[in-house]
């Protein structure tokens, strides 16, 4: 810790890296693509405590891990192979790895690949509550969207969630 | 019952079941949910699969993956470049096959080096050449990918 109360970024990582990859995981759906997403969220965070302000340490985490997801499906909408699907309801393909997943025992895993069906603007909100525990301002302030907007998405992410897992079997 | 109630829009189930409904919100949410059984339904439906997401594991970061970041013999050095997309696993394979190569060929050209001392004096420390030349030039989080140039010169296999 330095002197004004600022974590160094190996405590940020010793202290809050299992935090940060849980969300990181649920965010991308599978292990290889979470490594990388914490491995850049780090390397924002180190430039990032130059101007950090002593606060919810885990909510501006979650602030940088959710952009650099972000930026990365971004980046994949402007890939013309991977574009969105016109109609943003239609459930976007599962992330890479998430069917192999699904054949693994345990409900975490039908969780996850029932979350990594969900199309990312449900998917992140019902993540950064559900998972992250963050509250709608929060989320809201990560997504740059109103609060009303992070209301309606969390609630249609989690009434998707809920048939995708009912359709898995997961749930009746 | 007034013609003119208005039903409170769904969505207000999250926000009361989060706690993030104002006051007249919740008002409205249990109104509402005191005459609806489908709201009721909808309501268990919520809190029942958010129980399962809060109750889920965490998930475990693969073993090696925070040693591989914090340990200050190989922890990578700040990049002061963007780094290569997050969605990029095989081309991490790939780097970790140069950067394998690259480690061989710096070894083996240190080796020369060492075992060889009527060519040469310098004996250098790996580790401090590692972290030396590393971090003077490496853009990447891989510091032993950034021997390439250093190998280069070896060729060796001819």
């Amino acid at each position: 810790m330095t002197t004004d109360g600022v974590p160094t970024w190996e405590e940020v990582a010793r202290d809050h890296g299992r935090f940060l990859y849980n969300v990181a995981y649920r965010l991308t759906g599978n292990d290889d693509d979470a490594r990388d997403l914490v491995q850049e969220s780090l390397l924002r965070v180190r430039r990032g405590l130059e101007t950090y302000q002593p606060g919810s340490l885990e909510g501006w985490l979650a602030r940088i891990v959710t952009n650099v997801f972000l930026d990365e499906v971004r980046r994949k909408r402007r890939r013309p192979e991977q574009a969105l699907p016109e109609n943003p309801d239609r459930v976007l393909p599962a992330a890479a790895g998430a069917d192999e997943m699904a054949a693994a025992a345990g409900l975490s895993d039908e969780i996850q690949v029932a979350l990594a069906s969900l199309p990312e603007e449900f998917r992140v909100p019902v993540v950064l509550r559900d998972v992250a525990d963050r509250t709608y301002e929060d989320i809201a302030g990560s997504l740059g969207v109103p609060v009303g907007t992070v209301r309606s998405r969390l609630h249609r992410g989690r009434r998707m969630l809920r048939i995708a897992l009912v359709e898995s079997g997961a749930l009746e | 019952m007034s013609a003119e109630r208005i039903d409170p829009p769904e969505e207000l189930l999250s926000a009361y079941l989060d706690g993030e409904a104002t006051p007249d919100e919740r008002a409205r949410v249990e109104a509402q949910l005191a005459t609806s059984e489908e709201w009721r339904d909808v309501l268990e439906e919520l809190r029942s699969t958010r129980a399962l997401l809060l109750a889920s594991p965490v998930r475990e970061a693969p073993t090696g993956f925070w040693d591989s970041l914090l340990h200050p013999d190989i922890a990578p050095p700040l990049p002061t470049e963007p780094v290569r997309s997050i969605e990029s696993a095989p081309s991490r394979r790939r780097s970790r096959a140069i950067a394998w190569i690259a480690g061989a060929a710096a070894a083996a050209a240190i080796a020369v080096v060492v075992l060889v001392p009527g060519q040469s004096r310098v004996k250098p420390a790996v580790a401090t050449l590692v972290s030396r030349h590393a971090v003077r030039s490496s853009v990447t989080e891989d510091p032993v990918s950034q021997l390439a140039p250093v190998s280069k010169p070896v060729q060796l296999g001819r």
